[in-house]
């Protein structure tokens, strides 16, 4: 009855508009933004007044929006790269293993995904300070790697249970070196846990904003520290054209994601 | 233990087992990252808790001693109570929807989740900063619709956080909660019907209680991420609303205090590795983590 759809009477209205509310919720905020980045209002009036695309122009003005958003990028394809190598050699060992303490391990590299990123932010941040790394592009690359490594560890360890490594026995025993047999072979067969690592890696650095505004110097900022302060001060419609390009950037995420699962299938 | 390796013999049975013997080695970089850039620093920031300014316990004291510091660790468990409550109210209703509805309808929603989910964090702070501002949009309707005659307090206050907040971890309880209640046999609840219960007792008798675990380890999730969250807080709350991972950052950079910042740091670590614990004993450890 409750979990036949066909079935429910009127509680079925009651359930999906329940759901088509919610959705709302989560949409419209993200939909709002993109109109009032075009919006003429300074004070964000909604409905806009008129239409303009000044505010695009001011954020392509500035050179520390552009810088900052480079800074982020270089940061997040530094990060992405590490932690999928890294994810992926450590996958080998943790899937292939039969040491001891191995689920121990395995807990402590998934410890940073669950422990208060705050925690994380100021131990580091107390920590370079006095090695000489803070507000520097390899003390943001190393905490956004300690960050990102598990998403990388857990997508390729679920990719690499689900490979029955008999495949790859099976291409040593025709000849290929173990090496070549794990290039070859295996990976291809986890193509998609490679590829969510690098998705899930990039996108933890590239939004990355607590510890980043402890690395954060004067010199060098991340784009989510950038929006942080401009947000501090006050409300310019100029942080709505940023917030508007980093959700395309995440609608072409989300579809190049798509794309994929959809050619790994076929 | 690179001489295993270099001592499988070819033929034999034994070099595939030598060779997972050397396995371990693979996860030493990572390992080392580790240690050096997670543990040793934790480490340092919780041993300064008890040696700065002088060796004690001290700044634990003072921390658990202090009516302002004790009324920062209370506000931040109701607004992350008030913010798991309310998640959980929506996102059952939502995700027991999801789990029987058409599957072209429950991929549209599945969508707006993930878009929301992977949307900048600063960007949707933000949306709700603009929408709840005293001349924002929600303040102009509800003064169009006649329901109030001056604008509300939105924002900057417990509302600002519980709406930003929930708004954030919405999915966060949908998503495992959908997960359970798809696994549940429909079967089940049509034996409840064929035994004369009428919806609600199906709703309340068998339904709910099926659905429980879920709701249990989603709900300890949503409230263990929202005892450590600090942007939507800063952002979204008033200073009468600060929460525990303000007050850490407030120590470190404003006062540059690092002992009582220790100290907080190691309560909110303490608070989480324990509902963690929690978790992990119950529900095991299939549905922790998450952005």
């Amino acid at each position: 009855m409750l979990l036949n759809f066909d079935r429910l009477g009127w509680w079925k209205l009651v359930l999906i508009g329940i759901t088509l509310l919610t959705a709302a919720f989560l949409l419209l905020p993200i939909l709002f933004i993109a109109a009032l980045s075009f919006g003429s209002s300074q004070w964000l009036i909604f409905p806009p007044p008129g239409w303009t695309l000044k505010w695009y122009q001011e954020l392509l003005a500035d050179p520390r929006w552009l810088e900052s958003a480079w800074t982020s990028f270089q940061i997040a394809i530094i990060v992405t790269v590490l932690s999928v190598l890294l994810g992926l050699v450590t996958s080998f060992g943790l899937t292939r293993g039969r040491f001891m303490f191995r689920e121990a391990l395995k807990a402590l590299f998934l410890t940073p995904m669950i422990l208060p990123v705050v925690v994380l932010a100021v131990a580091l941040y107390a920590f370079f300070l006095q090695i000489g790394l803070n507000g520097t592009l390899t003390g943001f690359v190393i905490s956004h790697l300690v960050l990102a490594l598990p998403f990388s560890i857990l997508s390729i360890t679920n990719a690499l249970e689900g490979f029955d490594k008999s495949i790859e026995d099976a291409a040593v025993l025709c000849g290929a070196s173990p090496f070549e047999a794990k290039i070859r072979v295996t990976l291809p067969a986890i193509s998609h846990g490679i590829f969510s690592a690098a998705i899930f890696s990039f996108l933890t650095s590239w939004d990355e904003v607590v510890v980043a505004i402890f690395m954060a110097s004067p010199t060098l900022q991340t784009l989510p520290v950038k929006v942080w302060a401009t947000l501090r001060q006050d409300l310019t419609p100029v942080v709505a054209a940023a917030s508007t390009l980093l959700i395309l950037l995440t609608v072409l995420l989300m579809v190049l994601v798509a794309l994929v699962r959809k050619g790994l299938k076929s | 233990m690179l001489s295993r390796t270099d001592a499988r013999a070819p033929g034999s049975k034994a070099p595939a087992y030598r060779l997972r013997l050397t396995d371990f080695d693979l996860t030493l970089p990572a390992l080392g990252l580790l240690v050096l850039f997670f543990v040793v620093p934790v480490a340092i920031l919780l041993a300064r808790s008890v040696s700065e300014p002088v060796p004690g316990l001290g700044n634990y004291a003072e921390l658990l001693g202090s009516s302002t510091y004790l009324r920062i660790f209370a506000n931040t468990f109701i607004v992350s109570g008030l913010v798991t409550l309310v998640s959980l109210l929506i996102g059952f209703p939502v995700a027991w929807a999801l789990a029987i509805m058409p599957s072209r309808l429950a991929s549209v929603v599945f969508a707006i989740l993930l878009l929301s989910m992977w949307t900048n964090l600063l960007a949707r702070t933000y949306a709700w900063m603009v929408l709840l501002q005293r001349t924002g949009v929600i303040n102009k309707m509800l003064i169009a619709l006649g329901l109030i005659d001056k604008p509300l307090p939105l924002v900057n206050n417990l509302t600002g956080v519980t709406i930003g907040m929930t708004y954030i971890m919405l999915p966060f309880i949908i998503l495992p909660l959908y997960g359970v209640i798809r696994k549940i046999d429909p079967a089940i609840l049509q034996a409840a019907a064929l035994c004369g219960a009428n919806r609600w007792q199906a709703l309340v008798r068998v339904l709910l209680p099926l659905a429980m675990p879920g709701m249990a380890a989603g709900a300890l999730m949503v409230f263990v991420m929202s005892l450590g969250y600090f942007v939507t807080p800063a952002l979204l709350g008033g200073t009468a609303n600060m929460m525990l991972a303000e007050l850490i950052a407030q120590f470190v950079q404003s006062l540059v205090n690092w002992g009582m910042g220790g100290a907080a740091a190691l309560v909110l670590l303490v608070v989480t590795l324990a509902l963690y614990a929690v978790q992990l004993r119950f529900f095991g450890t299939d549905r922790m983590g998450g952005r």
